[in-house]
């Protein structure tokens, strides 16, 4: 009985109920947000082509073709017509997820500023201009995903640039 | 808590494709600003560079391609989604709808109307547009399984009264795009969906193509440029109902 009455309590202990009545999981897999840190974000640079770990959006532009991998940069591909189209370099843009091209000059977000690079030479860009927050935070105040917990936002932190799956304790959102 | 999410695709399609006439995608005729997908948040128009974030349309002047300059913000709504330039209109994607624009200043967007029956469709993502008829994907998932997702035929020959034509099963649909009198919609779970659309108020399922996980496609000249979820594919649309599978990049 006493062992009973025990387990009862370390199962009251580890939930905290949420407004609606539900109860919270004390651990369970669901989503972390992932904050944008200031001294990393302007780390710019041309790199060796690499693999695409996150495809993201596409602009082509006479025979190159530009993919974004999301939060890292932009894949710049050669030869985008044919067969022969592959990978020349990277474009290290971090939270980068948006890419337009126009004459010898490409335009990326990195985070919320907007900059401008000279591709005359695609395979390694130069960075020529940064507009300093261009863009309003797009801060995510939920994971992309349905039916799941996740670690609420603190605005205090940061602007949530993206969602780690992890095992989280005692979450306090959902949806 | 119930939650639909709809993810909507729309392309505007002509009914005469003089593939001569659309220059977007036509990477050989010296067209200076190339292509962007369907799902994109950056357009360029002329000299002008349009922004979407969650909520305003921002203008900046490329006249100096290295030095933007800063126009104006201009506000849209709510959760917006995308853009799709078109002749001298923006087409604007939203939760609720599509927000239609002229530019006819292009420093200066203004609203020209609302669009789309926000009561079915929820998430407008428009694509390509050429004049009468809009294609849309309409998606369904999460805790919504019950509702079909569909691809939709409007005319839109009035632009501020869209009226449904058609409505064709699919799967889960992400961006589209066209050439000429073919219609390629990305669907996730059964590929991509080749239609033809020289019936443009009843498109036929041509073919389905399974490579990858597609999300959006960029028909570039000859070449459909596809964002599948390992990077991309490449086919060869020559004849643009056959894709012919070139190459793929991860």
């Amino acid at each position: 009985m006493r062992f009973i009455l025990l387990l009862l309590i370390v199962a009251a202990a580890s939930c905290n109920s949420f407004t609606n009545g539900e109860m919270t999981p004390s651990q369970i897999q669901g989503y972390a947000p992932v904050y944008a840190s200031a001294s990393l974000y302007d780390s710019i640079a041309v790199q060796p082509a690499k693999t695409t770990v996150s495809a993201g959006k596409i602009y082509a532009f006479g025979s190159y073709i530009f993919q974004v991998d999301q939060q890292r940069g932009i894949h710049i591909v050669a030869n985008g017509q044919s067969a022969a189209a592959q990978k020349i370099a990277f474009l290290k843009i971090p939270f980068c997820t948006e890419v337009a091209v126009k004459g010898n000059h490409l335009y990326a977000n990195n985070l919320n500023d907007l900059v401008v690079f000279d591709i005359t030479n695609p395979a390694s860009p130069q960075l020529v201009n940064r507009l300093e927050d261009a863009f309003p935070a797009v801060t995510q105040l939920y994971p992309n995903v349905s039916d799941t917990y996740f670690e609420c936002v603190d605005p205090d932190k940061g602007i949530v640039v993206g969602w780690e799956r992890k095992t989280i304790i005692n979450p306090k959102c959902r949806r | 808590m119930k939650k639909i999410l709809f993810i909507i695709a729309i392309t505007f399609i002509a009914y005469s494709c003089e593939k001569s006439a659309d220059s977007l995608s036509n990477p050989t005729s010296g067209n200076p600003t190339g292509a962007g997908g369907s799902m994109a948040r950056f357009a360029i128009v002329g000299n002008y560079l349009y922004t979407v974030d969650k909520s305003d349309l921002k203008v900046f002047d490329l006249s100096n391609p290295a030095v933007p300059v800063f126009k104006r913000t201009v506000p849209v709504g709510f959760e917006i989604e995308t853009i799709y330039p078109f002749k001298d209109k923006l087409f604007i994607g939203s939760t609720g709808m599509v927000h239609i624009f002229s530019i006819q200043d292009p420093s200066y967007p203004t609203k020209l109307s609302e669009a789309i029956s926000p009561d079915v469709i929820r998430r407008c993502d428009p694509v390509v547009a050429k004049d009468t008829v809009a294609y849309a994907t309409l998606r369904t998932n999460g805790e919504c399984g019950g509702l079909q997702s569909i691809l939709a035929v409007f005319d839109i020959r009035d632009i501020t009264k869209p009226v449904q034509k058609n409505a064709i099963p699919v799967s889960e649909p992400h961006g589209l795009g066209y050439s000429g009198n073919t219609l390629y919609v990305c669907d996730k779970l059964a590929g991509l969906m080749v239609f033809d659309i020289s019936q443009p108020y009843s498109p036929q399922l041509v073919k389905t193509i399974k490579d990858g996980d597609y999300i959006d496609v960029i028909p570039y000249g000859n070449v459909l440029i596809c964002w599948v979820t390992t990077g991309m594919i490449l086919y060869d649309i020559s004849t643009p109902a056959n894709p012919v599978h070139l190459t793929t990049i991860n």
